[in-house]
């Protein structure tokens, strides 16, 4: 049933962020939970690994909007890496890309902040 | 709309949203046997999650014991899908859609179910509730793209 997991990692200029599972409805909230704590004891930067979430939708956009103002105020960024199609289309539908910078993969989205240094 | 279109067992939930997989999972098995792309099945079931999740968020007269009950069929022509509740009407397609550009301007947050049914399904209907039929229906079409 419903399963979701976040697990992140510290490097150099980012927290990356690792999402696995279903995130919709039901575990948004949890995901909002543990991305504040992620953020407020992390780097500014967060880059979002997708390569292994299975699903999302609107509800899980949704906390990405949360957060991005206030994380770009203070000059970090939240880059997302490595969507399976499913979960590309689903920010693509909505136009995210305006808002988001989306990458293939995580290394690129670290060269990425590497670039903008 | 007759209900004799639909052939498949309806799923019965309570409107709780660990619910949300079991909708999904009905949806994609019932479009296994069709010719839609898989990412046209995503869609469907997207915009089914979408809808079944907007009723649990939104109908706070919902009681635990109110079912949301969820019908689908398949024609020659498209996939029909109804979702049916008994809490207080809400008709989905009064709401003003958000314009993007300036949803991001401003960097809003929620509001986006309702817009990504939209932007999947070909047709939304809606029929509340009426002294003939004690609950309201959501009715969600997708056309076959051979029979479109």
């Amino acid at each position: 049933m419903n399963t979701f997991t976040i697990t992140h990692t510290h490097h150099d200029r980012a927290e990356i962020v690792h999402l696995h599972g279903y995130l919709d409805a039901h575990t948004a909230s949890q995901f909002e939970r543990d991305l504040r704590v992620i953020i407020e004891q992390g780097d500014a930067h967060v880059i979002v690994d997708f390569e292994h979430l299975d699903y999302i939708s609107s509800a899980g956009l949704g906390v990405f909007m949360v957060f991005i103002e206030d994380i770009r105020k203070q000059g970090g960024d939240i880059l997302l890496a490595a969507m399976r199609d499913n979960v590309f289309s689903v920010f693509d539908l909505l136009g995210f890309q305006v808002l988001f910078r989306i990458f293939p993969t995580v290394d690129e989205a670290m060269a990425a902040l590497s670039n903008n240094a | 709309m007759s209900n004799d279109i639909y052939d498949i067992v309806p799923l019965r939930i309570s409107p709780l949203t660990h619910n949300l997989e079991l909708v999904r999972s009905y949806i994609a098995r019932a479009m296994t046997s069709t010719l839609l792309t898989s990412g046209e099945q995503h869609g469907i079931v997207l915009a089914v999650d979408e809808a079944c999740a907007n009723l649990m968020a939104h109908a706070v007269s919902m009681q635990p014991s109110h079912d949301i009950e969820v019908r689908v069929a398949v024609t020659p022509q498209d996939i029909v899908i109804e979702i049916r509740d008994v809490s207080e009407a809400f008709d989905p397609r009064t709401v003003e859609q958000p314009d993007m550009a300036v949803y991001f301007r401003e960097m809003r947050s929620g509001g986006l179910g309702i817009a990504l049914i939209r932007r999947v399904m070909d047709t939304i209907d809606y029929l509340p509730a009426s002294s003939e039929t004690p609950f309201n229906r959501l009715i969600l079409r997708k056309r076959h793209r051979s029979a479109s």
